[in-house]
This record gives structure tokens, sequence and C-alpha cells, in this order.
């Protein structure tokens, strides 16, 4: 414990001796976990939009001529059994007549007398599945061709797989971003703290002389990586709180026409995941790029 | 013939240097409890080779090593710290921290070990006012005159009560009076039960002394005699 205490007053004291180098590690991992912030609240959203436009497309069910209530419950009941299917519900031949009205012909046409009365959809009676996942589709909808009673089954499958594809892109492009400042961070840490090995040389080799063990001379080190790690997370994580609401307004009240597709997750929910992963990020590239340095350039010293 | 008392033991020692050289060669002595030591020799006599063989900085090539019950011939790297807190040392150009004041200088042997910050303060001003730096321990080491830095040295170096005391020319940079001072401190330390051996080449003092004198030349021991002089 005494050790540790030691450890960590002279952590604080080389990150002050040790400005420059320190500044530009903490700025560095404060951009990186300020992009990683970015896009995580980019990717989150996406999900959660791509979520709810999920919920929304579906596949549509349509029956043999003459297909009794019995057999279209016991289709019901088999679609319901396949593991992504979150909703099923029945669209009568009534109910798609309306519907197939309403988007077509305004209220003054006179499309009823054009029938006669009669329901040209009489036929159409249908189901509309929703997916959990979209991209089991394709399974979906080749399953429940194979059931009896089943006349067509209508998919959605380019904007299935356009949603996830994308979805995919945006988590591919911000991983590959985040692991190269990731990296650059690790670089920036483990220079820090060489500048620090070097400028403490003799520091050190008293201390070896007097009888430290490795671990007590390499606590301080240690401690100031965490620490610029950890400045390095808090700072782009008080700058996202703020920013991230502003946002979210910001979108919501310029882009109003898009805010059928817009629904963003809130800032609580956002931060919920943000908040830890920045951190353990931040003291993960501080405790490695320290542990890096330490271990290389300690040695060198008798 | 090992004797009870016996704190350091080298037998048929050689040390190299990378290059080839050889640093010492066949080294063989005993040193007892309590002895105080001249190491002497003209510059690449292997005196430093001798102080960083026993600081365990330098590995012997061959030849057995026994110090204050450690076998240096056999040592781990992560022993080292251990043995080397039964060593004191001292250096010709003090080594102190100049960002840290004296009692802090000192108070960082007591901290490597572990050491209570109570007891710390209690050794460490105990031991200031043995060197006669008592009313100087919030002073900086650039405020000191070398006489008093090498005094934070000593300090530092005795703080953990170790069984040998290692100087290495550590009147080097001083002038006579602050040397004799040095002298004096480093008798007083020995008459305390410590072992000292001193690397020097200030005759004036070897002579006057009138201690162990062990003399090196091209890394052999050429004299080793009690009560001693220096040999040119």
């Amino acid at each position: 414990m005494r050790t540790l205490g030691y450890g960590f007053r002279q952590g604080i004291k080389n990150i002050g001796q040790n400005r420059l180098f320190s500044l530009a590690a903490i700025g560095t991992i404060a951009t990186c976990l300020f992009l990683l912030g970015i896009f995580y609240a980019l990717i989150s959203n996406f999900q959660n939009m791509v979520y709810n436009a999920e919920s929304n497309v579906g596949i549509t069910v349509f029956f043999d001529e003459g297909t009794t209530q019995k057999q279209i419950d016991w289709i019901k009941e088999k679609v319901l059994a396949c593991k992504t299917v979150e909703k099923v519900v029945y669209i009568s031949a009534e109910e798609a007549w309306d519907a197939f009205q309403k988007e077509m012909y305004s209220k003054d046409d006179k499309i009823e007398d054009t029938f006669g009365g009669d329901n040209p959809l009489k036929d159409s009676a249908s189901f509309e599945v929703y997916l959990s996942d979209v991209s089991n589709q394709e399974s979906i909808i080749h399953f429940i061709k194979k059931l009896d009673g089943v006349r067509k089954v209508n998919g959605s499958n380019t904007m299935a797989s356009s949603l996830t594809n994308f979805n995919l892109l945006i988590t591919y492009v911000s991983v590959s971003i985040i692991v190269l400042l990731l990296m650059v961070s690790v670089f920036l840490i483990s220079t820090a703290v060489a500048t620090g090995i070097r400028v403490r040389k003799d520091e050190i080799s008293i201390m070896r002389y007097i009888g430290a063990t490795d671990l007590f001379i390499k606590i301080p080190f240690m401690v100031e990586g965490i620490l610029i790690g950890l400045i390095g997370a808090i700072l782009p994580l008080v700058l996202l709180w703020f920013l991230y609401g502003k946002m979210v307004e910001f979108i919501l009240t310029h882009f109003e026409v898009l805010s059928r597709w817009l629904t963003f997750v809130n800032t609580a929910e956002e931060f919920k995941t943000l908040i830890p992963l920045s951190l353990m990020v931040g003291v993960g590239i501080g405790f490695v790029g320290s542990a890096m340095s330490v271990r290389k350039h300690l040695r060198e010293i008798a | 013939m090992r004797q009870e008392n016996e704190l350091i033991r080298l037998e048929h020692v050689n040390v190299a240097y990378p290059t080839g050289t050889e640093a010492l060669k066949d080294i063989n002595l005993s040193v007892q409890k309590g002895e105080f030591i001249f190491v002497v020799g003209s510059s690449g006599s292997g005196k430093s080779t001798f102080i960083k063989t026993l600081l365990g900085e330098v590995q012997a090539a061959s030849g057995k090593l026994l110090v204050a019950k450690h076998n240096l011939s056999k040592m781990r790297r992560k022993e080292l710290p251990y043995y080397r807190r039964t060593l004191g040392v001292v250096f010709q150009e003090f080594r102190l921290l100049d960002d840290r004041n004296v009692f802090e200088n000192v108070a960082l042997a007591q901290r490597v070990v572990g050491v209570s910050n109570e007891k710390i303060r209690r050794n460490v001003l105990q031991m200031l006012e043995m060197v006669g730096l008592g009313d100087r321990r919030r002073a900086f080491p650039k405020e000191l005159s070398g006489g008093e830095q090498q005094r934070v040295a000593i300090a530092r170096a005795m703080v953990n009560r170790p069984s040998i005391l290692l100087a290495d020319e550590p009147t080097g940079n001083l002038d006579p009076n602050n040397s004799w001072e040095i002298m004096g401190l480093l008798e007083e330390m020995n008459q305390l039960g410590t072992t000292v051996i001193v690397v020097t080449h200030n005759n004036e003092i070897v002579d006057k002394l009138k201690k162990r004198v062990i003399t090196l030349n091209k890394g052999e021991i050429i004299n080793d005699e009690v009560q001693g002089g220096y040999i040119q």
C-alpha cells in the first residue's frame, strides 16, 4: 500500500514534470476517444434506426384460393414457430381492398361502382410477417413457401440487405479508424513514458543502487500512463455529453422531413455503454503504452 | 579458512569487459565485520570494477563471491534489490535528486524498502543529525556545498543501517577540509559497526588514517596490508 501510495504521488508528479509529452498524449487519446464516441453514437443510433426499420419491413404471405380458416391458423402457427419471427398480422381480403382504395384513389372517385360492390381482392387475404433480424429473411421466405396453402410470398430483400450491408460498412470503417487511432495513442503514451524514463535515468539508477525492486520503479510510470489514459477518456466524454443532445436537437429541427426515420437513442441510454467503454479503452491504452515502454527502457538502466 | 565474522569472501574472482579485456584477475579476498578498508590503485587498475562487482552491477566471469550471506555468483536478477539493501553506497558525484529536498533524498532509501512514514521521519531526522545536517533538511541539493551534499549521500546510504558501506572516491570532488570531514564521518559509521570500503586515490588520507589498504594494479591485488599506506 505504501509503495502504491508513493507510486501514485510520483506518477502525478511525472505528468507535471513531463508536461509537453503528457499533454500530447492526452490530446491524442482524447481525440481518439472523441472519435470513438462519435462513431459509437453513429453506430448505435444507426442500429436503433435499422431496428425500427426492420420492425416495419415485412414478408407478405398470400394463400391458395379457398384456403380455410383452419389452414390459415395452421400456417400462422408454423410461421410463428420460426426463431426470428417477431409477429404475424392477418390482413383480411376486405382490409386489403380498403387499404388499396385509400392508397390508389381519392374519396371522390366512385371506385365501388366500377366493381359493382364486389371485392376484386377477395383472394388476397394475407399475413404480414415481421422479423427481429432482417438478414434471415431469405431462409424464412424459403420455409414459408413450402407450407401447404401458401400461394405466394413477397419479401423485401433489397431493403433488408441494404440496411444490413450499410450497417456493416459503417461498423467496418469505424473500427478501422478507431484501431488506427488507438495504435497512435499507444505509441504516444509509450513515447511520453519513455521520455520520462530517460529524464529520470539518474533517479532510476540511484533507486536501483539503494535496493528498489523493479515493481517500485515501474509503478510511477504505470500510474503516469494510466492517468494520461484516464484524463484522455474523461475529456471527450464530457464534451460528447454536451454535444450529443445538441446534435440530436439540431438534426430533428433542421431535418424535420426525415424525422419519421430518424429515431435517436436518448443521451442517458447512449452514455450507459459509452462511459465504461471509453474509460476502459483510455485506461487500457495507458496501461499497455506505459507497460511497453517500461519493459523496453528500464532494462537499459543498470 | 572461513572465519565467523567474515562478511565478504572472494575466491579466484575474474571479471572481464564485454571486449574481452580482463578487468579483475584472480582476486582472493576476505573482509571481516567492522573492518575499514581502502582500495587504491592508479587509473585503470580495476578499482571501479571492484566496487561494481560488489554492487552486483558487473557479473564475475568466474570465481566465488560471498557478500553478507549472498552468493553473488548464483544471484538472479530479481534477488539483486534485496541484496543491495544490505549495502550503502556513496559516489564521487554525490548523485542526489535535485528536485527533492535533503529530507526526501534520504527518505527515498527508506521508502524503497517500505518503511512507514512515521518511522521514516524519525530515522531520517536522526540520520541527518548524525551527519550534522539536522537544520538543513528542507534545503535542496543545489543550495548545499559539496561537503554537505556528500553528507546527505552518506545519510542516504546509512539510513537503512546496512552492514557494508561502499564509497567510490567519496572525496574526489571535495576540497581538503571537506575531504577530512567526510573521512571523519565514514570513520564514525565504521565505529558504529558498519564495514566500510573506500575506493580512493587520495594518498594523504590513506597514509594518515593507517587502515587496511588493498592495492590493485592492472586488475590484480598487488598488496594487501593492515595499517598500510598508499603505494604509487
